[in-house]
């Protein structure tokens, strides 16, 4: 019932907004977006889900520049239905082809090792609960995941020279607690 | 971002018509039918040398008439169900292939009776019959498409063959003023073969042109 209660009303703002009526128009597709964003959301892979926003967009230009192909004795959910396929099966089409993954997105794959070292890494958080928390990261990120003072310094909003004495006070009493003693 | 996208189209909103997409497609076919009328007598009759009206008083001038007619107004039927996104009507061009088989068992007929004589499935002009159909077809064909690519097909290929079925029945039927064929086989083979290269040319184009 109530899907044919929003088809109902769908229907007759599409029917106003085909004979000119500007402010139905805008009701309908604001009203569109808020339905098209979790539809396309649903379908996408986790890895796309950005492309949610995108493809609403293309649906309702195509709506707009399209709406000529709408026969006013049919369902209009079934019309809008078909063009969002369209749009969804297009982009599918577009991505199988080319799949395109960012750098940024694609670069941490070597920055955590989740089984061969899995021992290492947990000695390693334990022995960095010795020193304060901000200490730690910085150890963490110079010495392990392999950033520069510098990115360290910035992640943490403080002075390269800061961090540096940071790092090495750490380090320093990291060595007099389990190495008896610098070397 | 979405938010400036419906402030450009709510703004840039006009009324669209009743059956706007139907009246779009009546009109492409009376332009393209008047290039073709225009058409014909210039190449067909200028340059290839085929005085109007070829076969006049003939029975077999409205046979090909008729045929061509109605394999072209199955296109009709079927394009404007075929540039909807939301509709897919195939019977049209399924007739259609019914018709064309029809015409070849009616023709075989008649050859049969006239014992297998060649000249009745050749004629005088069976190698250039469907170059000519095409040609005269292109003026149609071209004006639909280009209406066309304003459509939204689920299938492009689909809306393209029927674009290209109804231009090749009318096409055929403007160069049947031209042809003096008299024979059932000739146009079963020849005009059909005309008609459905032209759908196929449709469904080439259109399978790149009315995408969106």
């Amino acid at each position: 019932m109530q899907a044919d209660a929003t088809e109902k009303r769908m229907r007759e703002l599409m029917l106003a907004a085909l004979d000119g009526d500007a402010a139905a128009y805008r009701r309908l597709l604001a009203e569109l977006t808020r339905y098209l964003r979790p539809w396309f959301a649903r379908r996408l892979s986790p890895s796309h889900a950005s492309h949610a926003e995108d493809l609403v967009q293309e649906t309702l230009l195509a709506l707009h520049t399209k709406r000529s192909t709408y026969d006013r004795s049919r369902p209009f959910t079934a019309w809008l239905h078909a063009v969002a396929h369209h749009k969804f099966v297009d982009h599918v089409r577009r991505h199988a082809i080319r799949p395109t993954v960012h750098l940024d997105d694609d670069a941490p794959i070597f920055a955590f090792d989740d089984s061969a070292h899995a021992a290492d890494r947990r000695d390693v958080d334990a022995v960095l609960t010795e020193v304060p928390e901000r200490t730690a990261d910085l150890i963490r990120q110079t010495r392990i995941e392999g950033a520069s003072i510098a990115e360290a310094a910035a992640r943490h909003g403080m002075s390269e020279t800061a961090a540096k004495v940071s790092i090495h006070r750490g380090l320093k009493s990291l060595m007099n607690r389990f190495a008896g003693g610098s070397k | 971002m979405t938010n400036e996208l419906i402030d450009r189209l709510t703004s840039d909103l006009k009324p669209i018509p009743l059956r706007a997409l139907e009246k779009r497609i009546w009109l492409a076919l009376a332009i393209g039918l008047f290039a073709t009328i225009l058409v014909g007598p210039l190449v067909l009759d200028l340059l290839v040398g085929r005085p109007f009206g070829g076969a006049w008083g003939n029975s077999m001038f409205w046979s090909k008439l008729g045929y061509t007619m109605g394999l072209g107004s199955l296109g009709l039927i079927a394009v404007p169900a075929l540039s909807r996104p939301d509709q897919y009507r195939i019977w049209p061009l399924l007739l259609a292939s019914a018709l064309a088989v029809l015409a070849l068992i009616v023709g075989t007929l008649g050859w049969m009776q006239s014992d297998w004589a060649m000249p009745v499935l050749m004629g005088g002009t069976a190698m250039v019959c469907p170059w000519l159909i095409i040609v005269t077809s292109a003026p149609l064909l071209a004006v639909l498409l280009s209406v066309m690519r304003r459509f939204a097909p689920s299938s492009p290929t689909m809306a393209g063959l029927a674009a290209g079925l109804l231009s090749g029945g009318f096409g055929a039927a403007t160069y049947a003023f031209y042809c003096g064929e008299t024979s059932m086989m000739f146009m079963a083979t020849w005009y059909s073969l005309g008609v459905a290269l032209t759908a196929l040319l449709g469904a080439i184009i259109g399978r790149y042109l009315l995408r969106w």
